[in-house]
């Protein structure tokens, strides 16, 4: 079963199945056509001889005696005559009956036997003369009836089966004329055995040769077939599997098919292996070629990603402020970007920028906006003419119609005053502490880079401490899902009054996060980049560094003073302070390094009424608060000189601690001032 | 810190005007223990005195234990700060303060 299974994929075995198959059909066809037109014609043939042999007997018959020969009961002379040339007739012509009757015309249903012969193996009798017998069906009776009203001149009647003993026979009939009229029918019975021999042994032949026709022209029909057809057409099919297999060109004979669609075919392969060969060379150097191309795209990356600043904390020394910022490219590099330097110690300026396009053009076109901005920016002129200067100088060289957003701010740190120009950027989000995220709404700039000679306006923002600006490009407001919503500007807002506390760090990453779960499986379209900035109010520590001798005592008195004065401390509590800070410092400078050398450094702030002096030396560590106060009730005589000094800053200021960090000793003291 | 001395009859009367520190109180020290041979009594006047530290006070206990020995040692015109400070050492109980 299964081999017949594969068999019928076998293609040899399908087209000469076919054939053989059509021909056997076609076989049965033409024998069955011959067959019958043979049996047609050898009947009338057949037919037509008997019916000649009849129509001779009845010039034997007078038809006008018929009466008296039935009335004398056959004994005259011409009648024994006449009937003994039929019997003689009847054997000589080798038929099975002769036999002329007269039927009753009333109703054709008998007839009255007149001459009666029969033939040699036979198995009739002789009919006398007189003998009545029924007519035997109805064909006869018709024909009888034909004859004797229509004129009917012949008549036969076929017996193809044995009936009633009588073998297969022919019966022709044909009319004794007296005088037009019909006074008896001569009918001869001729046996069909011949018909059925002839008939038979044709039969026999015609399949014989059909059957060798078809045998024959199968082994021809295969045999060419198999030659021009299949061969060829496994030679190509093993051919195309090879070349699939091993990706070589091949080689098949010159003259490898006579027919001309399977040569086509060949050829047509050959092209396309060829072909084929090529393609794959084409896409193995565009492979190489992108594989290179990638690698400079990461080492472009990586350029791009350390030309703005990215490690956090961005200035871990400056208390005033807290700044975080992120881009995500949305391709290997992007057209984003955010900067920001301190111009001086009381300047810091801060970018975000959004170069037209995305990929390789708006990196590049990001990276020199970037250097002349930031540069422009750290020269110490206002936002307003950064980018007026940088725009003339982006659109003398912009042959590539570029633009840029930008949006650049200075903050005073000292005083909260954030001045900033936009060239067409989106407005920047601004935090009140204890209030809410707002859009702080101005006119816009024309974008960088579209125009010459364009003016940029300053505004102002006036920053309290807790404050934050949040800056963004249009790859956080219109960062789409899979719905093709946009983020938009109200969303952003909504989640950034959701995160109201969270520092500048915590905001991007939080607004992150919302973008990415809002998108979802979405790919990201456009880059993303944000910027957070948080005051916290200008610093209003001093620090002075002096060498830890008790001569510089004066210059930490003057330094401390000269501070006390600032905040209007009154003379008692400057009094106070000033005794804490010499005893703590004169301990410094006569025990904390010993025989040798060091520094001191005294670091004072004021905040919420309250004074703090940090006092450090990185000399031996020692916490002078373990010291035991001295006992104050001993008598002038008791007392030891000394040990005073600490007790006294206990005493005077409302907080002291120590601590032991880095090396160095930390004493911090504290003092309110009404 | 300046320092006047005056002596009357054996009663010696040291005037401190300023800030009496680390730096200064050694001169103070110095002043009193180069007077105080020809004194049976010494008045430490420090009305014009704003400052003392522990220096000072050290000063003025080493002043009171040689008096001590001698007619004693009188304090006057202590401001209130410069008191403060007497006040938390417990110097106000050893001292003659006038």
């Amino acid at each position: 079963m299964k081999m017949f299974k594969q068999l019928r994929k076998n293609l040899a075995f399908n087209v000469i199945g076919a054939i053989v198959i059509m021909l056997i059909i076609f076989s049965v066809i033409v024998s069955t056509i011959g067959y019958l037109s043979f049996t047609n014609a050898f009947k009338k043939e057949y037919d037509e001889t008997t019916y000649h042999m009849t129509n001779t007997a009845t010039a034997s018959v007078d038809p006008t005696r018929i009466d008296y020969y039935l009335k004398t009961n056959g004994q005259s002379s011409d009648f024994k005559r006449t009937q003994r040339y039929l019997d003689s007739y009847c054997l000589k012509m080798n038929v099975s009956l002769v036999y002329v009757i007269k039927v009753d015309t009333s109703d054709y249903g008998r007839f009255t036997s007149v001459f009666n012969s029969v033939g040699a193996d036979t198995p009739y009798k002789p009919w006398k003369i007189g003998h009545q017998q029924d007519t035997t069906n109805d064909e006869y009776a018709r024909i009888y009836k034909d004859m004797y009203e229509n004129g009917l001149t012949r008549g036969t009647v076929y017996r193809f089966t044995d009936l009633k003993g009588a073998p297969p026979h022919i019966t022709s009939l044909v009319p004794i004329k007296a005088h037009d009229k019909v006074t008896a029918i001569m009918c001869i019975q001729r046996p069909m055995k011949e018909i059925r021999e002839v008939r038979y042994k044709f039969l026999a032949e015609i399949i014989t040769a059909a059957v060798i026709m078809a045998v024959f022209v199968s082994f021809l029909a295969s045999d060419f077939i198999r030659k021009q057809l299949i061969n060829p057409i496994r030679c190509l099919a093993s051919e195309t599997t090879r070349f699939a297999n091993e990706n070589k060109r091949g080689d098949l004979p010159d003259q490898f098919a006579k027919v001309g669609e399977i040569s086509d075919l060949a050829k047509s392969v050959y092209k396309m292996e060829t072909d084929i060969l090529h393609y794959i060379n084409d896409i193995t150097e565009i492979e190489a070629e992108k594989q290179r191309i990638g690698t400079e795209l990461s080492v472009a990356s990586t350029i791009q990603e350390n030309s703005i600043p990215n490690i956090f904390p961005a200035f871990p020394d400056r208390t005033e402020f807290d700044i975080f910022a992120s881009m995500t490219p949305a391709k290997e590099v992007g057209g984003d970007f955010y900067n920001y330097l301190l111009v001086d110690d009381d300047h810091l300026a801060f970018i975000i920028g959004d170069a037209s396009g995305k990929g390789i053009p708006a990196a590049l076109f990001m990276m020199v906006t970037n250097i002349i901005v930031s540069n422009g920016a750290q020269a110490g002129d206002t936002p307003a003419q950064v980018l007026t200067e940088a725009n003339n100088h982006i659109c003398e060289h912009n042959k590539a119609d570029m633009f840029v957003t930008l949006w650049l701010g200075i903050l005073e740190i000292s005083t909260g005053k954030v001045t900033f120009a936009n060239a067409g950027h989106d407005d920047v989000a601004v935090y009140r502490k204890n209030g809410r995220y707002e859009y702080f709404k101005t006119k816009h700039g024309l974008v960088v880079g579209a125009m010459q000679g364009i003016k940029y306006k300053d505004f102002e923002i006036q920053l309290e401490k807790g404050d934050k600006l949040f800056l963004y490009t249009d790859g956080v407001t219109e960062a789409t899902n899979a719905d093709n919503e946009m983020f938009t500007l109200d969303r952003t807002l909504r989640e950034l009054n959701s995160m109201k506390d969270a520092s500048p760090q915590g905001v991007i990453e939080g607004i992150s996060k919302s973008v990415n779960a809002f998108v979802g499986g979405a790919p990201q379209f456009d880059d993303l980049t944000m910027l957070c900035l948080e005051y916290n109010g200008a610093d209003s520590s001093k620090t002075l560094k002096v060498d830890a001798t008790e001569e510089n005592m004066g210059a930490v008195n003057d330094f401390l003073g000269e501070f006390l004065e600032e905040h209007n401390c009154p003379m008692k509590t400057q009094m106070q302070i000033e005794l804490a800070i010499e005893e703590a410092y004169i301990n410094v400078a006569k025990y904390a390094y010993g025989d040798g050398a060091g520094e001191a450094e005294v670091t004072v702030s004021f905040e919420n009424n309250e004074l703090t002096i940090v006092l450090k030396d990185s000399g031996t560590p020692y916490n002078p608060l373990e010291k035991e106060d001295p006992d104050i009730t001993l008598s002038a005589e008791e007392r030891p000189i000394g040990g005073l000094g600490v007790f006294l800053v206990k005493k005077v200021m409302d907080g002291v601690a120590y601590t032991y960090e880095n090396g160095q000793n930390i004493l911090t003291m504290k003092k309110v001032i009404e | 810190m300046q320092i006047s001395t005056k002596n009357e009859n054996g009663k010696l009367t040291i005037f401190v005007s300023g800030r009496m520190d680390t730096v200064s109180a050694p001169e103070l020290e110095q002043a009193i223990k180069s007077n105080i041979d020809d004194a049976q009594e010494l008045v430490l006047d420090l009305s014009e005195m704003s400052y003392t530290s522990s220096a000072g006070l050290r000063v003025l206990l080493v002043a009171h234990k040689l008096m001590s020995k001698k007619g004693g040692m009188t304090v006057t015109g202590v401001n209130e700060s410069v008191m403060e400070v007497l006040e938390i050492t417990g110097f106000s109980d050893i001292l003659d303060i006038k």
